[in-house]
């Protein structure tokens, strides 16, 4: 009867979580400890309660519950620097059981994440790559790049639009200055705009960010100065329209369908505006030439346009219409670390494909 | 005869407008029925979604403009009638400023939907107990971070400006580790964003719910695991309406809910079948104009 | 002195910002978080007031030479100072006035009614715009003219029957053959697409930190 009353009284008795400890979370700004215990064999427990106590206090604060599921807590709230242990409490409907405190975290800022160490190699590797075709290119200035035709098309459509009489369209697309798309359009805005400075042909540049706008207009004066024709720049050419995606998008088709520019740029990160623009400009018989890196909308110019630049094609023009050799020698450096993640690949599966090999297991 | 073959090739674009615009059109005010069959990432976010643990709740993200409303609406409707349906809370919140106002209609909608039929007080949908709608704010990276520690830091007061803290769910949905899946409706390119900062960081398992043309883009993150699933446009729409009708059937909840993903379809079958024809129309076009040239 | 304190401005953020992406630590990303949020905003802000500038500029310049349907050119500035005005001075909605009153009698001109009564459906029509125009840009380019046209044009057939019920009557695996197509055809040429675009950005941005490339700065 004793030992029958023994084993009732053992199993009324809740278990406690075990083995509770607590650590900084790693990789992080700070302020996190992460506190992680073992369940508790006891089914009835309904979930466990996580409190807190400085060294310099005797306290214990709760800081939260959760499910019996979960096997750890985050403490978001720590300051960096101070002592903190913490308790965990299993809880049944009738009962708890607390098991012995963990031992004293603290919160710490790190100076380096180490889960961001493959992109750092991966960065450093490339970039290294591309330095090094940089520096030779000062020495061999003369580096192949094969023909791009939109590229090659932009004399004969800019000469076009100057026997024509009619205005060149430029929309240095529907992003930020921060989306590097953009910058690789105004890159050859640029050039553009030499080139009708020089020819005397109309052009006309409208936008759809503030500062997109600003930089646009400073590229466009400066281009002009270049070209020698600083009288011909005005104020007219380069305007902000408005920031929303569909009223600029009206805009432009308006000035395609009023101006009837014979030849249309649509050059750096579109959305779905990309298709309205671009059947507007077939629609008055422009000469239309697109670059994007926006694969989506891809097909639609390759479709509606006459020249589109697909993907890097956009950031390979600037350095294809000015010829700078060490522009030039970054595209070389980005053929060839596109080879080395080929390789890379085509490695990668041949090793996966070997190591499923059923003949492996008797080796 | 040739002249008409010549003059089909250069057919004025306003007659394909007004063909398109009929087959539009029509079906609309005549619709077919028509009974999707769920395509493999709509059923994968389906089942992901039904057979959630009763304590995780499901996280809508509406990144999206007014302008994609016609297309993504219907998916989030149907997102909220499958969370309701089968009792699993809900935080909704929005990326995109201009997605406040879809927010709430679509809210208010559903649970308006829910109440009407409601027996008891636990087979209502109320706001604070059954969803939350935390809003937006900015910037969206922050939201995107901020989520994975501490929601109502992120949102500290609601859409309807009561105290995050103070609402009853909030017990149960304090960040991604309460959440089974966060969904989100995007006309653009934040799902990317949600992979990049929410399941990088966190490790929530991400769905998505976007227009027909970025499907595409999405496929690689679909077959890596990324995305436990993914709507596509009206079609996805319509194929999610159908698993969840049938789902609610099961349980008794036959309400006959207006389904506008699949209303859409007639449309669009028709719309599709009228391109091929032109394509058809067009190529034969070339092939006799180019034979008598040659 | 004139172009070499912007290309240092942008070494020392440009690399600042890549730094920060690999150092956790509270200091660095308090002042990264200040960067892109402040700095950024406090650009933008003026840059817009540069951008309005640009737009009165703009079309006061069509006025004053009446140039074709410069009378456009009114409509647009007054709606601008309109609508800047309700903004600035007349309320959100009904349940959140401003000072000016923005109603007469049940008929409303609150901030939300003219976005959700004007700029939504102008901008859903401009959106749906896309259909007609996709078919008139199937009609006229989508011509089986060589073996890879023809391919493009069978993946297009495949997709759009498949998309509808017709397709899966006639061949009850063509839904399952389109989703093969997107799920893995498309996916290996965006990927491979994909990859040629990160080097791009890589490269022009590492050009750009270094200042090899100078276009963004007005000229060569």
């Amino acid at each position: 009867m004793l030992s029958s009353v023994f084993s009732f009284l053992l199993a009324a008795v809740l278990s406690p979580p075990a083995g509770v400890s607590a650590g900084d979370v790693p990789n992080d700004g700070g302020g996190n400890i992460e506190v992680t215990w073992a369940r508790s064999t006891d089914t009835t427990v309904i979930g466990y309660r996580v409190l807190r106590q400085t060294q310099s206090s005797e306290q214990w604060e709760t800081l939260g519950f959760v499910g019996r599921r979960s096997l750890k807590y985050d403490d978001d709230g720590a300051r960096n620097g101070v002592q903190y242990r913490y308790k965990v409490i299993a809880e049944s409907n009738a009962e708890t059981a607390e098991a012995p405190p963990s031992g004293y975290a603290v919160a710490s800022s790190q100076w380096f994440d180490t889960n961001t160490l493959p992109a750092l190699i991966g960065t450093a590797l490339l970039s290294f790559i591309l330095l090094h075709f940089i520096n030779r290119a000062r020495k061999d200035k003369n580096l192949f790049i094969r023909r791009i035709a939109g590229l090659d098309a932009v004399d004969e459509a800019l000469g076009r639009a100057t026997e024509m009489g009619r205005p060149t369209l430029y929309v240095p697309g529907t992003s930020s200055i921060a989306d590097v798309a953009t910058i690789a359009s105004l890159n050859i805005l640029g050039e553009v705009a030499k080139k009708t400075a020089k020819f005397g042909t109309p052009l006309i540049v409208p936008n759809t960010d503030p500062v997109v706008y600003t930089v646009a207009r400073e590229v466009v004066k400066e281009s002009y100065t270049t070209a020698g024709r600083p009288d011909a720049f005005t104020q007219d050419i380069v305007f902000f329209v408005t920031d929303q995606q569909f009223a600029f998008a009206a805009a432009v088709d308006g000035i395609m369908t009023r101006e009837k520019p014979a030849t249309n740029f649509l050059i750096g990160m579109f959305y779905a505006e990309a298709l309205i623009l671009a059947e507007t400009g077939s629609g008055t018989g422009a000469v239309q030439i697109a670059g994007t890196d926006a694969v989506s909308q891809l097909p639609f110019f390759i479709t509606a346009c006459d020249y589109t630049l697909i993907g890097e094609e956009l950031y390979a023009a600037s350095a294809y219409l000015s010829r700078e050799p060490l522009l030039l020698g970054g595209i070389k450096g980005q053929d060839y670390s596109k080879a080395l993640i080929v390789g890379v690949i085509v490695l990668g599966t041949l090793l996966a494909l070997l190591a499923g090999l059923p003949v492996l297991k008797y080796l | 005869m040739m002249n008409f073959w010549t003059k089909l090739q250069a057919l004025d674009r306003r007659w394909i407008y007004l063909v398109v615009w009929l087959v539009v059109m029509v079906p609309l005010i005549f619709p077919f029925k028509i009974r999707p069959v769920a395509t493999p990432p709509v059923q994968s976010l389906f089942n992901y979604i039904d057979t959630m643990p009763e304590n995780k709740a499901l996280i809508i993200s509406i990144d999206y403009a007014p302008a994609s409303q016609a297309e993504l609406q219907p998916m989030l409707i149907a997102l909220l009638r499958h969370a309701f349906a089968v009792h699993r809370k809900v935080g909704v919140l929005s990326i995109e400023v201009q997605g406040l106002g879809i927010g709430e209609d679509a809210l208010r909608q559903v649970a308006a939907e829910f109440n009407s039929h409601a027996r008891t007080n636990a087979d209502s949908v109320l706001n604070g107990r059954d969803y939350v709608y935390w809003g937006w704010t900015t910037p969206y990276i922050t939201v995107m971070l901020g989520m994975g520690q501490r929601i109502a830091r992120v949102f500290p007061v609601d859409y309807y400006g009561q105290k995050t803290e103070s609402l009853p769910i909030m017990k149960h949905l304090k960040n991604y580790d309460d959440a089974g899946i966060l969904v989100s409706v995007a006309a653009s390119a934040y799902p990317l964003s949600w992979i990049n900062l929410a399941q990088t960081q966190f490790g929530i398992h991400l769905g998505c719910g976007c227009t027909a043309v970025s499907a595409a883009d999405y496929y690689p993150y679909v077959n890596s695991g990324q995305f436990s699933g993914m709507l596509s446009g009206m079609k996805g729409a319509a194929e999610y309406e159908e698993l969840l009708e049938r789902r609610m059937a099961q349980t008794g909840m036959d309400w006959g809910l207006r389904r506008k993903g699949t209303e859409a379809m007639s449309s669009q079958a028709a719309a599709h079948l009228a391109i091929i024809a032109f394509i058809i129309i067009g190529n034969i076009a070339f092939f006799i104009t180019r034979r008598r040239k040659s | 002195m004139r172009r070499r304190i912007p290309l240092i401005l942008v070494l020392v953020t440009g690399i600042f910002g890549a730094v920060a992406f690999f150092i956790p630590h509270h200091s660095i990303q308090a002042a990264d978080e200040s960067m892109r949020n402040d700095v950024q905003r406090i650009i933008a802000a003026f840059s817009l007031v540069l951008g309005v500038g640009s737009i009165l500029a703009h079309h006061f310049t069509k006025i004053q030479r009446r140039t074709a349907n410069w009378q456009y050119s009114w409509v647009t500035v007054v709606t601008l100072f309109v609508s800047a005005v309700i903004g600035l001075f007349g309320g959100i909605d009904p349940a959140r006035p401003g000072i000016l009153p923005t109603h007469i009698g049940s008929f409303s001109f609150h901030m939300q009614t003219l976005y959700m009564n004007m700029m939504v459906p102008l901008a859903a029509t401009m959106f749906s715009l896309l259909a007609f125009f996709m078919a008139s840009a199937a009609y006229r380019a989508f011509r089986a003219r060589n073996f890879s046209a023809t391919l493009l044009l069978a993946a297009a057939f495949v997709l759009m029957l498949g998309a509808v019920p017709l397709g899966r009557m006639i061949f009850h695996p063509l839904p399952s053959f389109a989703e093969w197509i997107l799920a893995v055809p498309n996916t290996a040429a965006k990927r491979g697409i994909n990859f040629g675009i990160q080097l791009g950005i890589l490269a022009t941005s590492l050009k750009i930190l270094l200042g090899i490339e100078r276009g963004w700065l007005g000229g060569g």
